[in-house]
């Protein structure tokens, strides 16, 4: 199973992955830009604004309607952040048109609807609804302020703010309260016409009767001209070690320790860093939770996520405030060991067959086997499975070691409770 | 082997074993990966009953959740690294009624199908490990506390009940986990896990009759007790315990939850077809395609949070409705009148027909995830229910079937409203 590629018009590509395994046809959008201050919070009010109404549907109402019709097809859509980009996801989904009751007839009918969403919302070309601009504005407001109500990824967002405060990355991907307050309504249509018009677009298709489908859509796509220039990540490659502590009137500590991996997906030895990552956190197998949760049972929670893009690892941990000390010496302690050699080939083999695993799970999902692709389409070099399993497959204990010997730990972020019972 | 065919074409195959255990087994021709899970109809409300069908006997809360927790410790080596050796990942789940264990693998689903079936039945509890175990769950425990979901649900059902043990936490407390004792566990574990009381369902790149070989050949021979079990329900009386309460949390903005408490009189068919009818019944207010919800929207009441539920068991059955809101008095008040007009007035026959078709395409879409069909086929065989007849079903459902529902159930002299209010950073 893999993607044929065509190419539509100037920076809008189509990739094609033609099989009957799903019961579902899924089309998924990519529009990449730079993650910028200005734009962040622009783009992040689009998804909101977007299932407001269109010009045929001219509400939330009226869209759901006709989804509903459609025997339960889904419009969704989101702001993603890899590395230093910020990328707009559309999404559509509906049942095969096999398996409908009234079959062939509601396929058009579908890709229609999806595409009058997305490229005619309601208004005019220069501005939103004024009404649904107002609402949006403030349930984006409401949701940058409700980020302090998860603990886990408010620790997160925070630690990478600390981290990177003077680069792209600390931006975060639904941008910030300060910057909305200032947003017009014409500001934000604007952009939305220059994401459509002039960033680079990529459309991913999954499921049966392709050919047509892509037919569908090409007549769809408009002719565009310019073409955004997009840049890559700047590297940090001393840092400066930062501690941060916060408190908040709550029970657990997060425990958050971001390291610089001097390393990145268009290194050669980008997959010794990816087995590195997986044996030291990324797995219920790993030293990290076999040392932190099962053997000294501080924390619930504990794990390691890389961002290959940019090139940051990060551990979190949910644990007892008053053992963080302890928490944050295993944590070092298991970094030292693995840079160090102490990596059993049995923690390597069962590591690189995790992640082998993960590469081919993807394949039973239309959703994952489509964002399988977002790392290579940001870094500009897209690998199918076969490509990064073999990766996977050739990497060796010494590379691991050598991977795990350019982390440098940046920034320590505890949250913690206040002490305070209410 | 039974067959059973699906509503979208597809076999499954059923087995009823000789030692009591049931077995679904469905083939995915095309996928990589497998899933199997195997599941005791034993859950967090069962701590009261009939020790090997002899005397009643009370145990703390969360044992379920806790033994969840210690199936995966063996004499030597570790459940998850056995599983990780040729890459398959494992994992488990409690609930009120129910505790799973699951594994999804792409490579030697075999060897997977065997483990599983051998962790599952080989308990290692010692004084140690049981004592050890006590700050994991304490941490989980603790986690729970700082979600405001978690604490908004806990908060309406120790409300809405008096003696019900749905009222508490699936983990229990922090002083209930460390009472309990290797004792307690495996008193518990001998009554629950006999096979009898269990059923296995693989989805994925399986074949049938090899699968069922495998599961004949690898069950143990159950060695403890294997007959009726009998639980004890408390007397719960028909009316809630409190019906309005706050809870201060550092949030920032309110949420509101409001609770209906039901009596539980539906089994097998029946309770699917009420759960059925109280899905369409809650996606008629809340769904994005309700006039309901575009009014409370537009009047900034409710943001995107907005949702309901219902919940179904022999033993419990109750409806909850929320959202983030500013004003939860304002939105208390709105959605009163929405329900209460509903009950006076028709549904529109041409609204429900489309949540009915919105519900068809749900329902064939989620065959492709093994996780989602293979769990509810356990938990409607532990309900009696045939759920391969889902949508037949739903066919058969009509407005007024929903307007019964609501004016039967959602009997406001019944409900419990909850309201999480933010802490101020000084406080």
């Amino acid at each position: 199973m893999n993607f044929v590629q065509r190419d539509l018009a100037e920076g809008v590509r189509l990739h094609l992955c033609e099989t009957e395994k799903f019961k579902t046809l899924n089309c998924k959008i990519f529009i990449q830009q730079n993650l910028e201050k200005q734009t962040a919070t622009s783009t992040a009010l689009i998804p909101l604004l977007l299932r407001r109404g269109s010009g045929k549907f001219p509400s939330t109402l009226e869209i759901a309607k006709e989804l509903e019709n459609l025997y339960a097809a889904n419009f969704s859509s989101d702001v993603l952040k890899i590395g230093e980009r910020q990328i707009l996801e559309l999404h559509y989904q509906m049942i095969d048109s096999s398996l409908l009751p009234e079959g062939d007839t509601l396929l058009e009918r579908g890709l229609e609807t999806f595409w009058d969403i997305i490229t005619n919302p309601a208004g005019s070309t220069e501005a939103f609804i004024d009404s649904y601009y107002k609402q949006e504005k403030q349930s984006l407001k409401q949701d940058l302020e409700g980020l302090v109500n998860e603990k886990r990824s408010y620790a997160i967002k925070r630690a990478i703010e600390t981290m990177c405060a003077n680069e792209p990355f600390g931006i975060y991907k639904y941008g910030e309260p300060a910057t909305l307050e200032n947003l017009k309504n014409e500001d934000v249509r604007l952009h939305y016409g220059n994401l459509l018009s002039s960033c680079p677009m990529d459309i991913f298709l999954v499921g049966r009767d392709l050919d047509r489908v892509a037919e569908f859509i090409g007549g769809l796509v408009e002719k565009r001209e310019s073409k955004q220039k997009l840049k890559l990540p700047q590297n940090v490659e001393n840092p400066e070690e930062k501690v941060m502590e916060e408190n908040m009137n709550m029970q657990q500590a997060v425990l958050i320790m971001g390291y610089r991996t001097n390393c990145t997906y268009l290194d050669d030895d980008y997959y010794d860093l990816v087995v590195g990552n997986g044996i030291l956190g990324g797995f219920a197998h790993s030293k990290l939770f076999m040392n932190v949760r099962e053997k000294a049972s501080l924390a619930y929670y504990v794990g390691s996520n890389l961002e290959g893009t940019k090139g940051i690892l990060l551990i979190n941990a949910g644990i007892n405030g008053d053992q963080k000390e302890q928490a944050m010496e295993i944590i070092r302690e298991q970094i030292s060991k693995m840079k160090a050699g102490e990596i059993t080939e049995h923690e390597l083999e069962q590591t690189k067959q995790g992640l082998i695993s993960s590469a081919n799970a993807a394949q039973d999902s239309p959703a994952a086997f489509i964002d399988r692709n977002l790392i290579g389409l940001v870094n500009g070099q897209l690998r199918d499975s076969a490509q990064v399993i073999e990766a996977i497959r050739n990497v060796r204990k010494e590379g691991v070691i050598k991977a795990m010997e350019r982390l440098s730990l940046d920034t320590t972020y505890i949250l913690s409770p206040n002490g305070q019972e209410d | 082997m039974e067959q059973i065919k699906t509503p979208t074409g597809e076999i499954i195959y059923k087995d009823n074993l000789q030692n009591g255990l049931t077995v679904f087994l469905l083939p995915k021709p095309g996928f990589l990966r497998t899933y199997a899970v195997l599941s005791t109809k034993y859950g967090s409300i069962d701590s009261s009953f009939k020790a090997f069908g002899k005397d009643v006997v009370n145990v703390p809360p969360g044992i379920a959740h806790f033994l969840e927790h210690k199936l995966f410790e063996e004499e030597e080596g570790n459940v998850f690294e056995r599983f990780a050796s040729f890459g398959a990942s494992v994992n488990a789940f409690t609930s009120h009624t129910q505790t799973s264990y699951l594994f999804a693998t792409i490579e030697d689903w075999q060897k997977a199908l065997v483990q599983l079936i051998e962790f599952v039945n080989k308990p290692y509890l010692t004084e140690d490990n049981v004592e050890k175990e006590k700050g994991i769950i304490e941490q989980e425990l603790r986690m729970y506390e700082d979600h405001p979901d978690q604490r908004l649900h806990t908060s309406v059902l120790e409300n809405l009940y008096y003696q019900n043990p749905v009222r508490l936490d699936i983990g229990g407390t922090v002083e209930s986990v460390n009472q309990i004792t290797v004792d307690d566990l495996l008193l518990c574990y001998r009554n629950f896990y006999q096979p009898g009381n269990m059923a296995l369902a693989i989805v994925g790149a399986i074949d049938p009759t090899e699968a069922l070989q495998i599961i004949k050949d690898n069950y143990p021979e159950w060695e403890h007790y294997n007959g009726t079990i009998e639980r004890v329900h408390p007397e719960e009386p028909a009316k809630v315990q409190n019906s309005w309460v706050e809870e201060k949390l550092q949030i920032s903005r309110p949420r509101y939850l409001v609770g209906f408490k039901h009596d539980p009189i539906w089994q097998g068919e029946d309770l699917l077809r009420q759960q059925i009818i109280m899905g369409l019944v809650w996606r008629l207010i809340t769904g994005r395609g309700s006039k309901y919800f575009t009014q409370l929207y537009d009047a900034n009441l409710v943001d995107n949070s907005f949702g309901a539920s219902f919940s179904g068991d022999m033993r419990f059955a109750y409806s909850m409705i929320g959202s983030d809101t500013d004003e939860p008095e304002r939105l208390h008040g709105e959605l009163t009148k929405i329900i209460n007009g509903l009950k006076a007035e028709k549904l529109e026959p041409a609204q429900v027909e489309r949540l009915k078709r919105q519900l068809y395409g749900r329902h064939i879409a989620s065959y492709d995830s093994f996780e989602y069909v293979a769990n509810r086929y356990i938990t409607h065989h532990f309900d009696n229910a045939p759920y391969h007849l889902f949508l037949d079903m739903v066919q058969n459902i009509s407005p007024s079937d929903l307007q019964d529902a609501i004016v039967n159930l959602l009997d406001w002299e019944r409900s419990t409203v909850s309201i999480l209010r933010p802490v101020s950073f000084s406080e």
